[in-house]
């Protein structure tokens, strides 16, 4: 039938969009909340405090409130974004900021012999959480910035409301056209939880290979 | 930059629009939670207590609930599903249905978690005086678990708060729907969708506070929680 | 030649005084051992001696290098000491190793293939053999982590090595094995600051042993001075302990 032609080649150029948004958001923010989450444990006052409100901020607003204000509130003090880099953009900041928890909570557990040892062979602050807290941290959040990660996958589905081509906006432009909104959506969920699984079966992976080996062999 | 000090006076008058929003919002997230927890905590003493049947088309809903994103179950439902069944199509219905079954998926879990987190002690001292698997959940697991799951469940409000600003995807009047209106009305984009954001931030803030209150007042004296 | 200097350190902690004073001086070559009931400040001291701990008074050199002056490089003085710790303190996410490398590659700045030469001869220097090294110290017994941990300070050639309890935390059987690491580095050569219980260790390994107590030292002397102590508190607190094997009567 031509319905299902056009709508799985449209669904095909969303779901790259959407491959797209995600693929850059997910490092983007991943980065942002190590930075973020590292600033609030070993930074002064002042890039403590300012870690601390920028991840408050950016978790207590809706995501889909950040989406509006980049991409419309922006222009009035002359910053204009298009509709992708305003996704992307809204992405990161709101998956940094909920990152940055996760990361901050791991690095916190981590016990203090480890940074007195590291100390005590003489490296730097800055040598000791790179080399020594750093990667035990991440291994740590890991489950958690997953689990951010598959949201992001789902809420990116909410860029269709600043007029980003992706996956949900070509099924709700479908629905609009053709009276077939069982099938429309219904694809569209399935396609989004094979995606989900896809991605938990991708971290799973990645979990098991940084795993450091205990006694239990 | 275009942004005349008359236009910012004139957002003041749309402040009890965006004000009756905020009921709209409450019905949402309240009516949501409430149906999450009437689906989530016999879903999550299903899959504690019950057979591997069952806990397997549970599980199936649980993982189509949280795995699916928040619009496309409404829009599924909205356009779809209910009209199929003849049910009312009234977007803010619609809406509370959804969250609150999505809601339930998450709120399984959560109590789940809690429930397997009791000491396994308890239930065996219950039985041991001779309680029925019914009593021993009801009076000894159940309180427990509950106030465990109160720091999750204050997690549970945050997100189902701002989930609710997603439902303007189906006309529902809620805050972001009203302050899009307002948006457009006024031509003004950076206020109004601030106003937004601070007004959710209280919002949930405020909700957490109360249930980070409710958890220090039901303290069980002496015990030691584990590490969250 | 005077490698390690500490004069009357003091050191406080809410309302509670732990070191009152305490001064020690370590030669080239020599080894001293620090003895102690709990709470006597051992511990605190040595902490203090490469600054992991700040102490309110009092000062501390490094080969001539005072490093409680606030002027102090202390990154680079640390390099020059070499600290084990009670709790062993592995880097949890690095191999045997790695523990060892990470040192040579990222504070000293050698290359990995020198790195990794030093590593291994130090490895063997405390008995860890090849095929432990690629192990992970979750891996490890509690004997092999420590001397994996004695060749992670080894390895950045200190001019003195301090030992803070290095037993204590380990079971019983594997003390022997991490004692005899430390004698023989001792015996080599090696500058060492050891705070130990085992008091048979301590006799044998040790040139000078100094008691403290309650935050000061109290008395001190060659072996043979101690078990024929003239100090009255000393003597009792000894006869206390000779009475005592690992913290147990025999």
């Amino acid at each position: 039938m031509e319905f299902w032609s056009e709508y799985l080649s449209s669904l095909l150029m969303g779901f790259l969009t959407t491959s797209e948004l995600v693929a850059i958001s997910a490092p983007l923010g991943i980065i942002l909340g190590i930075a973020l989450g590292a600033s609030r444990v070993y930074g002064g006052i002042i890039l403590g405090s300012f870690a601390r409100g920028f991840s408050a901020l950016f978790r207590g607003f809706p995501l889909i409130v950040t989406l509006f204000l980049v991409f419309f509130g922006l222009p009035e003090i002359g910053i204009y974004l298009p509709p992708v880099t305003s996704a992307i953009l809204s992405f990161s900041l709101c998956s940094g900021a909920y990152i940055s928890e996760y990361v901050r909570g791991a690095i916190m557990s981590i016990d203090q012999g480890q940074s007195l040892a590291a100390k005590a062979i003489g490296m730097t602050k800055l040598q000791e959480v790179l080399y020594i807290i750093l990667p035990q941290a991440i291994r740590r959040a890991i489950y958690g910035i997953s689990n951010e990660i598959v949201y992001m996958i789902q809420y990116s589905s909410l860029a269709f409301a600043i007029g980003v081509q992706e996956m949900y906006s070509v099924a709700r432009t479908y629905n609009s056209l053709y009276f077939k909104s069982l099938e429309i959506f219904s694809l569209l969920a399935v396609i989004y939880l094979v995606l989900t699984a896809l991605t938990t079966l991708f971290f799973k992976g990645l979990i098991r290979k940084l795993e450091i080996p205990s006694k239990a062999e | 930059m275009g942004i005349r000090m008359t236009y910012i006076y004139s957002l003041f008058q749309y402040i009890p629009f965006i004000a009756e929003g905020v009921l709209w919002t409450a019905s949402l997230v309240l009516g949501g939670l409430g149906i999450g927890f009437i689906i989530g905590l016999p879903l999550a003493i299903a899959q504690s207590f019950g057979g591997k049947k069952l806990g397997k088309v549970l599980n199936a809903y649980v993982w189509f609930f949280r795995g699916t994103p928040l619009l496309v179950l409404l829009s599924l439902f909205y356009w779809a599903i209910f009209p199929s069944f003849g049910f009312k199509l009234d977007p803010l219905k619609t809406s509370i249905l959804v969250l609150g079954m999505r809601s339930g998926a998450y709120q399984s879990q959560i109590f789940k978690d809690s429930i397997k987190s009791v000491d396994y002690g308890q239930i065996l001292a219950a039985k041991a005086i001779g309680m029925t698997q019914r009593k021993l959940i009801l009076y000894i697991v159940l309180p427990q678990a509950l106030r465990i799951s109160i720091p999750a469940w204050s997690n549970e409000y945050a997100v189902i708060l701002k989930d609710s600003a997603i439902c303007f995807a189906l006309g529902v009047m809620e805050i972001l729907t009203r302050v899009r209106y307002v948006s457009t009305a006024t031509g003004l984009a950076l206020i109004p969708y601030l106003f937004a954001g601070i007004l959710f931030f209280v919002l949930t803030f405020s909700g957490t506070g109360i249930m980070d209150f409710i958890h220090k007042r039901t303290r069980i004296p002496g015990m030691v929680e584990g590490l969250r | 030649m005077i490698v390690l200097r500490a004069e009357d350190v003091w050191k406080r902690y809410d309302d509670t005084i732990v070191l009152r004073g305490v001064s020690l001086n370590l030669k080239k070559g020599e080894t001293k051992v620090i003895m102690g009931p709990s709470g006597a400040g051992k511990t605190t001291f040595l902490k203090c001696l490469n600054l992991l701990v700040k102490p309110d008074k009092g000062r501390i050199w490094i080969d001539g290098e005072e490093i409680t002056s606030p002027k102090a490089d202390i990154t680079r003085l640390r390099q020059k000491i070499g600290f084990v710790f009670q709790e062993l303190n592995l880097f949890h996410h690095l191999t045997a190793i790695g523990n060892v490398m990470i040192g040579l590659t990222k504070v000293k700045g050698m290359s990995k293939s020198d790195a990794l030469k030093k590593a291994k001869e130090t490895l063997k220097r405390v008995h860890i053999e090849e095929e432990l090294w690629r192990k992970y110290p979750a891996q490890l017994s509690g004997g092999q982590k420590q001397r994996v941990a004695i060749a992670r300070a080894l390895a950045m050639d200190p001019i003195v090595m301090l030992y803070d309890e290095p037993t204590s935390a380990l079971d019983p059987g594997l003390s022997s094995e991490v004692l005899l690491v430390i004698k023989e580095l001792s015996e080599r050569g090696i500058t060492s600051l050891i705070v130990t219980h085992e008091m048979g260790f301590a006799y044998e390994v040790a040139d000078e042993i100094v008691v403290m107590n309650r935050g000061r030292i109290i008395g001190g002397g060659s072996p043979e001075e101690l078990r024929n102590a003239k100090n009255d508190e000393v003597r009792n607190l000894l006869n206390k302990w000779n009475g005592l094997k690992d913290g147990v009567l025999v």
